[in-house]
C-alpha cells in the first residue's frame, strides 16, 4: 500500500550504501543501491509516493522536490549524493497544524490540475518560484513554471493560482 | 419531488455550480494513489526488453546472462512463455495480439522479453543483458509503400449522398488540396503502471486504465481464468487521453510475470516505452475537394484519408466521418483507408479521427473563403445545417450558430481586416483565424448503485474511472442533487471492477452514460424509501409518491406541507435497516443507432433510404460542437509563431460543473496548440525506430506557450440524454489546429497544410 513504512534493510550487496538524510525535517536512515535516484529512494524505499515519476529523464518536472531549499528534479539526483542533506517533498508542505500550504489551497480553488499526476511537482516548483521572488508577473510565472509539464493542460489555472498567492504576499507561502 | 421526478433532468442548485474538485485535497498533497504508487508485500519488479528491428524474426534469444544477473527471478521470452489468450473484441476492434506469442517482429519496440527481479534497478540492468539476434526483413513503413496492404472502408462508415460530380460541375468555385498531419503521442504524465498479484486463479491488478471492465475481460481471457476472479483497480489515473482504452501487452506481461514467480509484480513503463506501447494518434494524408456557389453555399464535398494501422491489430479511427455531418451540402463523399505498416499500433488520442479530419476540412473551408472573397465565419453560417445532413433527422440540439456569433463577438472578429498580411503590431504580423468543430455523439451502457446508510450518508459507485475530467466531483453533485443531500454527505466510489459495470472514460461518453445511471439509481433509491413507508402508519409520508414530495438536506418532506416529513436516517432506524440500496442503469439513446445506421443506409440507397430513416421520427443526437477563434503573431524574419488569444464557445449541452468543464476545454485547447505547433512523433524511415521518444525531443506545449483563454458555454440541456449533457472531453481540442493554421495564413499569406507549424515552415 501507499505510505507504508520503510522496508527493513537487507544485507548489504556490493552496490549498496548506507546514508542518512533529512526528509521533511525528519532524519531517515536507509540503505540503498548506489544506482537508486533520490526519487526512487523516496518512493520505493521510504514509501513516500507523493513525488511522481513522469519521465525519469529530468524533462518533465513531476518529481520536483526541494533539496537544501532549492528545487531539483529528483530523478536526476542520486540518493547516495544526499547524505546529510535536507529534502522537502509535497508531503512536507502543509503547516504543522495540518493546514495545507497556501499554494496547495490556491491550486484547488483555481482548478490548477486535472489528473493530478504532475501536481506535486507543479506545487513544489510554485513554492520555490515564490520564494525566489519570481511571481511578479504572469509572464514571469509562465516562464519559471515551464519546466513542469502538464499534459491535461491546466497551465492557465496554475498561473492563476500562483498569481493569487503572489499577490496576497502571504507570509505562510514559504516552506 | 422538486428535481428528479416530474422533470427528468435534475435542475437544482448543485448542478452546474463550479464546485472545487472534491479529490483536490488528495491530489495537492500527493495522497491520491495512482497505480504506480502501490507497493505490496513481497513485490518484485519487471522490466521489458524491446525489439530493435521493425520486421523479421528473432533468430536467437539467450536468457542466460540475464538469469545470472543479481536479484533476477525470471526471464520470459517467446521460447518459455505460456500460450496466452487474446482479449475480447470491443467497440474499438480486436484486442491487441497476445505478447510473446512467437518469434515474429511486427514493429520496432515490440516487447520480446520480460525480466523480473527483486529491485527495479536489478530488473533494468538484467533487461539490458537480453540481446536478441534477428533475421531482419525490410519493414513497410510508408503509407505510399506499394507493398502495403490497404483496407478500404475499414469500419463501413464511408459516406455518400447526392452526386458529387454533378455538384462539382454545378459549382461556381471549386477548390482542392492535400493536407497531412503527423503522428502524435498521447504522453499522459503518469507513466503507465501495472501492479499485479495472484492468489491461485484470483488476480488483483492496479492499472493505468480508462476502462477497468475491459482490462478485466482481457486479463481473464489471456490467462483463461473466470472474470469474476479478476479485480482491476484504477481509482486515480495519471491521465490517459485515449492511451488507456485498451489492455496493452505490458498489462498482460505484468500479470504473466506475477503468475510465474508467484509473487506480486510492479511494472512501470519508461517514457520511451510510452511512445511504442500504448498507442498514438495516427498520421494522415487527406485530400479535400469543395464546390460552392458564388454566395458560398456548398454544393460538393469530397474528403478522403489514408492513415496507418499496425500489421495485426485494429484501430477505430474514422478520419473523414465527421465531415459527413459537419455542413449542409447535398453532394458528398467521405472515404477512409487504413494502410498496414510495421509500426506500433495507433490508437485513440483526444478527439480521435476528428482532430485530424477537422484540420483538413476547416483549413479547406478557410481557403475557399479567400477564393470566394467571403468572411470565413459567414461561410460557415451559410452552410450550418438545422438537421443531421446525412439522414435529414432533426438534431437533438445544436447551438452552432450561437457558437459562431458569440465567438465572433467575444473575440472582436469584426476588427479583422480580411487581407492576409494586413495587420501588424510592431515587428509582428498579426493574424486572426477561426474554425468550427463538432464531435460525434457517443454513449454506451452503464450501471451504478446508490445506498443510504443509517447515518444518513450516501455511497454511490460504479466501475468507471476519473482520469482527471472531474467525474468524482460532477457525479457527487448529481447524486447529491438527486438525493437532496449536501455534497459532503455523498461518497463516490469509482475505478474498481467490483463495482457495477461502466464503459470507458473515452469518446466524451462517460459523463452522459454514468450520469444517467447515477441519476436512475438515486431516483430509484428515493422511490424505495417511499415504498418502505407507503403503508407505515407512523410515517408522515405514508401514501406519498415521488411527485408528492420534496427533498431537503437528507429529509423527505411533503410538498404540500414541508413540516411533515422525515429523514432517510429516521426511516432506516424505525424499520431496523442498516441501509437501503438501489441500482440504476442507462443506455444509449435510440436515435444514436438510427443516426449511424441511417447514415449508412442513406449512403447506399440515396433518397429512398433517407425517406425510410426519417419515417422513424428519431432525433439525431448531436454531440458537442463549438467555434474557435485564434489570434497569432508571427515574426516574419525569425519564423517565430506565438498564439496570443483564444476564444472557445462550446455547446456541451448541460454543464454539470462550470469549473471542471471549463478546465476540460482549456486543457484540450492546450493539446490542440501542441498538435498545431509542436507535436510530431518521428519514425526513422530506414529502421522504423521512433527517433524522438523523450520529452526532451518530442515537444508538448509548456506553460509559457499558453495565452489567456476565454471559454464560454452556450446551448441547452440535450434531450438525447437523461441528464442533458453532451460530453466535453474532446470538443475543446477539435478546431484549434486549423484555427491556428488559418490565423497563420491571415498573418503571413502563407498556407501551411502540413502540421506541425514549426519555424522552418514560416521562414
Amino acid at each position: 500500500m501507499t505510505g507504508a513504512a520503510a522496508r527493513p534493510p537487507r544485507a548489504a550487496a556490493p552496490y549498496e550504501v548506507d546514508l542518512a538524510l533529512r526528509v521533511n525535517g525528519i532524519t531517515r536512515r536507509l540503505r540503498v543501491d548506489t544506482r537508486v535516484t533520490l526519487l526512487d529512494a523516496l518512493r520505493d524505499v521510504l514509501g513516500m509516493t507523493g513525488t511522481k515519476k513522469g519521465c525519469d529523464q529530468g524533462a518533465c518536472g513531476a518529481c520536483t522536490v526541494l533539496l537544501d531549499g532549492r528545487r531539483v528534479v529528483s530523478c536526476l539526483v542520486l540518493a547516495a549524493a544526499c547524505e546529510g542533506r535536507d529534502v522537502t517533498t509535497i508531503e512536507g508542505l502543509a503547516h504543522d497544524d495540518g493546514t495545507p500550504h497556501p499554494v496547495q489551497q490556491a491550486f484547488i480553488r483555481h482548478d490548477g490540475f486535472q489528473c493530478g499526476y504532475c501536481t506535486p511537482g507543479q506545487i513544489m516548483s510554485a513554492v520555490s518560484l515564490l520564494a525566489e521572488g519570481r511571481g511578479g508577473s504572469d509572464a514571469e510565472i509562465r516562464e519559471f513554471m515551464s519546466g513542469n509539464l502538464c499534459r491535461c493542460g491546466a497551465y492557465p489555472n496554475i498561473v492563476a493560482a500562483i498569481r493569487e498567492v503572489a499577490k496576497a504576499g502571504d507570509d505562510d507561502a514559504g516552506v | 419531488m422538486t428535481s428528479a421526478m416530474n422533470e427528468p433532468r435534475p435542475a437544482g442548485v448543485l448542478i452546474g455550480q463550479g464546485l472545487d474538485r472534491l479529490d483536490g485535497p488528495l491530489k495537492v498533497t500527493g495522497a491520491a494513489p495512482y497505480p504506480s504508487d502501490f507497493d505490496l508485500p513481497g513485490m518484485a519488479y519487471a522490466s521489458l526488453v524491446r525489439s530493435t528491428i521493425a520486421s523479421g524474426r528473432i533468430s536467437r534469444i539467450d536468457r542466460g546472462p540475464a538469469e545470472a544477473a543479481p536479484g533476477v527471478l525470471a526471464v520470459v521470452t517467446h521460447e518459455n512463455a505460456p500460450k496466452l489468450g487474446r482479449g475480447p473484441k470491443t467497440i474499438l476492434g480486436a484486442a491487441p495480439p497476445p505478447p510473446l506469442r512467437d518469434d515474429r517482429i511486427l514493429h520496432h519496440g515490440q516487447f520480446v522479453a520480460v525480466v523480473v527481479a527483486e529491485t527495479a534497478e536489478q530488473a533494468a540492468e538484467a533487461a539490458r543483458l537480453v540481446q536478441p539476434e534477428y533475421d531482419a526483413a525490410d519493414p513497410v513503413l510508408d503509407l505510399a509503400d506499394p507493398r502495403a496492404k490497404v483496407r478500404d472502408d475499414p469500419w463501413h462508415v464511408d459516406m455518400r449522398r447526392g452526386n458529387l460530380d454533378a455538384g462539382l460541375a454545378a459549382a461556381d468555385v471549386t477548390f482542392q488540396a492535400t493536407y497531412t498531419t503527423p503522428e502524435n503521442t498521447n504522453n499522459p504524465l503518469g507513466l503507465f503502471a501495472t501492479v499485479a498479484a495472484w492468489e491461485g486463479d484470483t488476480l488483483t491488478v492496479h492499472d493505468s486504465t480508462q476502462w477497468p471492465y475491459n482490462t478485466r475481460g482481457a486479463l481473464a481471457r489471456s490467462f483463461g481464468v473466470p472474470e469474476r476472479g479478476v479485480r482491476v483497480l484504477a481509482p486515480f489515473v495519471g491521465g490517459g487521453f485515449g492511451s488507456g482504452l485498451r489492455a496493452w501487452p505490458h498489462v498482460i506481461l505484468a500479470a504473466l510475470a506475477a503468475r510465474i514467480i508467484e509473487r506480486p509484480v510492479k511494472l512501470v513503463l519508461t517514457r520511451p516505452q510510452m511512445f511504442t506501447a500504448v498507442g498514438h494518434r495516427p498520421n494522415t494524408v487527406q485530400n479535400v475537394r469543395l464546390g460552392a456557389t458564388r454566395d458560398g453555399r456548398l454544393l460538393a464535398i469530397e474528403h478522403t484519408s489514408d492513415s496507418p494501422v499496425a500489421m495485426e491489430d485494429d484501430n477505430l479511427e474514422p478520419i473523414t466521418l465527421g465531415t459527413s455531418t459537419a455542413y449542409a451540402c447535398p453532394n458528398l463523399i467521405t472515404r477512409d483507408r487504413q494502410i498496414r505498416l510495421n509500426v506500433p499500433c495507433p490508437g485513440s488520442m483526444r478527439a480521435p479521427g476528428e482532430a485530424q479530419g477537422n484540420f483538413a476540412l476547416e483549413s479547406a473551408l478557410d481557403e475557399l473563403s479567400y477564393d470566394l472573397g467571403m468572411d470565413p465565419v459567414r461561410l460557415r453560417l451559410v452552410n450550418e445545417s438545422t438537421v443531421h445532413p446525412q439522414t435529414g433527422l432533426p438534431w437533438s440540439s445544436r447551438a452552432m450558430r450561437e457558437c459562431y456569433l458569440q465567438g465572433a463577438e467575444r473575440f472582436g472578429w469584426s476588427l479583422r481586416s480580411p487581407e492576409p498580411r494586413s495587420m501588424r503590431d510592431g515587428d509582428w504580423l498579426v493574424g486572426y483565424g477561426m474554425a468550427g468543430a463538432s464531435f460525434l455523439h457517443y454513449q454506451a451502457k452503464c450501471q451504478a448503485r446508490a445506498s443510504i446508510d443509517r447515518d444518513g450518508t450516501a455511497y454511490v459507485r460504479s466501475a468507471g474511472t476519473d482520469i482527471g475530467t472531474g467525474t468524482y466531483t460532477v457525479m457527487t453533485q448529481l447524486a447529491a442533487e438527486t438525493l437532496g443531500l449536501r455534497t459532503d454527505r455523498v461518497r463516490l466510489g469509482l475505478g474498481d471492477t467490483d463495482l457495477p459495470m461502466a464503459p470507458q472514460a473515452g469518446g466524451s461518453g462517460l459523463t452522459g452514460a454514468l450520469g444517467g445511471a447515477v441519476h436512475a439509481a438515486c431516483v430509484r433509491l428515493v422511490h424505495d424509501f417511499l415504498r418502505l413507508v407507503r403503508n407505515d402508519p407512523e410515517s408522515p409520508l405514508r401514501g406519498c409518491d415521488l411527485e408528492d414530495i420534496t427533498l431537503h438536506d437528507g429529509r423527505i418532506q411533503r410538498t404540500d406541507d414541508p413540516t411533515r416529513g422525515e429523514t432517510y436516517a429516521g426511516i432506516l432506524a424505525r424499520h431496523g435497516l442498516e441501509e437501503l440500496t438501489a441500482d440504476g442503469d442507462s443506455s444509449p439513446p435510440r436515435g444514436d443507432m438510427i443516426a449511424l445506421v441511417g447514415s449508412m443506409v442513406t449512403s447506399r440507397l440515396g433518397r429512398f433510404g433517407r425517406a425510410a430513416v426519417r419515417a422513424t421520427r428519431a432525433v439525431a443526437p448531436a454531440g458537442a460542437c463549438g467555434a474557435k477563434f485564434v489570434e497569432v503573431r508571427v515574426d516574419p524574419d525569425l519564423g517565430l509563431l506565438r498564439v496570443t488569444r483564444i476564444v472557445s464557445v462550446i455547446d456541451g449541452g448541460r454543464i454539470l460543473n462550470e469549473k471542471t468543464a471549463r478546465s476540460q476545454i482549456t486543457g484540450a485547447v492546450v493539446g490542440g496548440i501542441g498538435m498545431a505547433m509542436f507535436e510530431e512523433t518521428i519514425t526513422d524511415a530506414g529502421t522504423g525506430r521512433i527517433a524522438n521518444a523523450t520529452f526532451g525531443d518530442y515537444l508538448i506545449a509548456v506553460n509559457a506557450d499558453i495565452p489567456e483563454m476565454d471559454v464560454h458555454f452556450v446551448g441547452e440541456p440535450d434531450p438525447a440524454n437523461p441528464i442533458g449533457t453532451k460530453g466535453v472531453g474532446e470538443i475543446g481540442l477539435v478546431g484549434i489546429a486549423p484555427a491556428i493554421a488559418n490565423a497563420v495564413y491571415h498573418a503571413t499569406g502563407r498556407r501551411v497544410r502540413s502540421l506541425p507549424i514549426t519555424i522552418d515552415r514560416l521562414l
